[in-house]
């Protein structure tokens, strides 16, 4: 019970639905963790979101964030919560500026200067009605609201979307240094690279049920690693098979590529026995570990 | 009260333009008043001949070219409630489902604010839009009183006014119950308010000829309301009482509804 975010057996089905958009959902976010919820369209991440910021009710299951019951102490909770909303809709008629004014009348800044140097950060415009603005441009102004305050726990659905690489760049810093400062972060994601690169841990979900959990660093290290390897002499493709957790591809009788899944050692024992001109491993591609997640999905 | 004051700032031009246009609409209703007033015997000989249930429909009283007649006949019984109910509908329809379809209640429900608050303030800033237009026609109204030559005093006037405000405001608050229902309220809400609203106005009016109508009529609000009575300075207060109790009603089963269900 000791997580930024708690959640048990978490379900939701809409009225007029008999299917659950969430399904006995239990998970935990560690205080100072980056969790990311990955998952396709239509998955039941922003049910999820919605959910833990009680926009929807709970058909049943509880949450807790930082301690406090996601329902009875709702408006607790969102003194200490940055929420972003998957299509980061903001009021058209009003310029940024005008916009964070709002926002920052029903939750009040910690630092005063702070969303001036956000806005500067991402090249916000907030001279504009926001309305003229691009996608692109008002996901800025929307993530701006979200980390105003700094808050201790930030809950974001789908938070690059739409942002050129540069502002990407500059958003994975900003929840860097959130974490720094203790805060916790939640946030959805369908696309693996971004979690990959900003995540401690991420959980797959799909047609509302969770089901994979894993350490970021772990899912790198027991995933199957790939390696392009150049031979001086002629290997036989038996030997290379021999090798444990091996998937071998020839493309010439000097060219082996290996896909290797555990330990490393066996690999370089046989690898040993050869006159070796060049190993190449491939960045590991975490995409190929969640389309193995998602294989049915598609089906 | 923050969103009340953001309320009322992004609503300020239609505030404006109701406003202009209710401006307009008087004053072209009053300025007619001294060359009609000439005609009277004649007029009132010609409307003579108009079936009681159809006067009924338009005003309450006989006397309709007398000072408090014509503003009763032509503002205060039809047309100032009417015109103020639609804006109030129209507020009450939307302060709270506007942002309930475009998804921006979540911009606000994230920040440390209960749905109750939020539909109270909303509420709060409709009452203030309904109450800031009010007060234009009334000056106007006032304006033009002597210069056109009614001569009605500024309190029964007053007092007619805050009526036909109270009236709207009540109907508006039916809007925003029915809105606050969810996603079927939303679309229901100004036709309901409207069907009430109309149904209220329709009995009260059909009662003075129709003797069935006698009792159901007691349900409705437009029968406590008699401005030609008001504008001759004959006037209680106890159905504003009642109307702003039935108004309070409205709006704890607004926020009950409201606070507990699925947004969106």
């Amino acid at each position: 019970m000791d997580g930024a975010i708690n959640i048990q057996g978490l379900s939701k089905k809409y009225a007029g639905s008999d299917k659950f958009a969430l399904e006995n959902l239990t998970l935990s976010v560690h205080p100072g963790e980056v969790y990311g919820f990955l998952g396709p369209n239509g998955a039941g991440k922003s049910t999820t979101i919605r959910t833990l910021l009680n926009f929807i009710q709970p058909t049943s299951g509880t949450a807790q964030i930082l301690g406090l019951d996601i329902v009875t102490d709702s408006v607790a909770i969102k003194k200490s919560v940055g929420y972003l909303a998957g299509d980061a809709v903001l009021y058209p008629k009003l310029t940024g500026r005008e916009f964070l004014s709002y926002m920052g009348d029903l939750q009040p800044p910690k630092h005063a200067g702070y969303v001036n140097e956000l806005a500067k950060r991402f090249q916000a415009e907030l001279n504009m009605k926001l309305r003229d603005l691009s996608k692109g441009n008002r996901q800025k102004i929307g993530l701006i609201q979200a980390f105003m305050h700094e808050p201790a726990v930030l809950v974001l659905d789908e938070p690059t979307s739409g942002l050129d690489p540069l502002m990407q760049e500059e958003f994975f810093k900003l929840v860097r240094e959130s974490k720094a400062r203790g805060a916790s972060i939640f946030f959805s994601s369908h696309n693996l690279a971004e979690i990959q690169k900003t995540c401690d841990r991420v959980g797959f979900i799909r047609q509302g049920k969770l089901i994979a959990e894993q350490v970021v660093a772990e899912v790198a290290a027991t995933a199957a690693r790939t390696f392009d390897i150049t031979f001086a002499d002629v290997p036989t493709r038996a030997e290379l098979r021999s090798i444990a957790g091996a998937k071998v591809e020839m493309s010439s009788p000097s060219q082996a590529t290996i896909h290797l899944s555990g330990d490393l050692a066996p690999m370089f024992r046989v690898l040993a026995r050869h006159k070796v001109l060049g190993i190449n491993q491939r960045e590991l591609d975490l995409e190929q570990e969640f389309l193995h997640f998602y294989k049915g999905e598609s089906k | 009260m923050k969103i009340t004051k953001w309320t009322l700032k992004q609503r300020k031009w239609s505030t404006l333009w109701w406003s202009v246009g209710l401006v307009a609409y008087i004053t072209l209703t009053l300025i007619f008043y001294p060359s009609i007033k000439n005609q009277t015997a004649q007029l009132d000989k010609s409307f003579d001949q108009i079936p009681q249930s159809a006067k009924a429909l338009f005003t309450d009283t006989q006397d309709l070219f007398t000072p408090v007649g014509y503003l009763s006949s032509q503002l205060f019984y039809l047309m100032l409630p009417l015109l103020l109910a639609v804006l109030a509908i129209g507020l009450g329809s939307s302060l709270i489902a506007r942002e309930e379809d475009s998804g921006t209640i979540e911009l606000l429900l994230s920040r440390p604010v209960s749905r109750s608050s939020l539909l109270v303030q909303k509420a709060l800033a409709g009452l203030v839009i309904l109450f800031v237009v009010s007060a234009v026609c009334l000056l106007v109204i006032l304006g033009l009183n002597n210069a056109v030559g009614l001569h009605i005093g500024a309190e029964p006037i007053a007092v007619a006014t805050l009526y036909s405000f109270a009236l709207a405001a009540l109907f508006g608050a039916v809007a925003l119950a029915v809105a606050s229902t969810g996603r079927a309220g939303r679309l229901a809400s100004v036709g309901v308010a409207a069907m009430v609203g109309l149904a209220s106005y329709l009995v009260a009016s059909l009662s003075s000829v129709v003797s069935w109508l006698e009792w159901p009529a007691k349900l409705a609000p437009n029968h406590y309301y008699h401005p030609a009575e008001i504008l001759s300075g004959h006037y209680e207060w106890w159905p504003l009482v009642g109307y702003t109790a039935v108004i309070a009603v409205l709006l704890v089963a607004a926020v009950t509804s409201f606070r507990r269900r699925d947004i969106g």
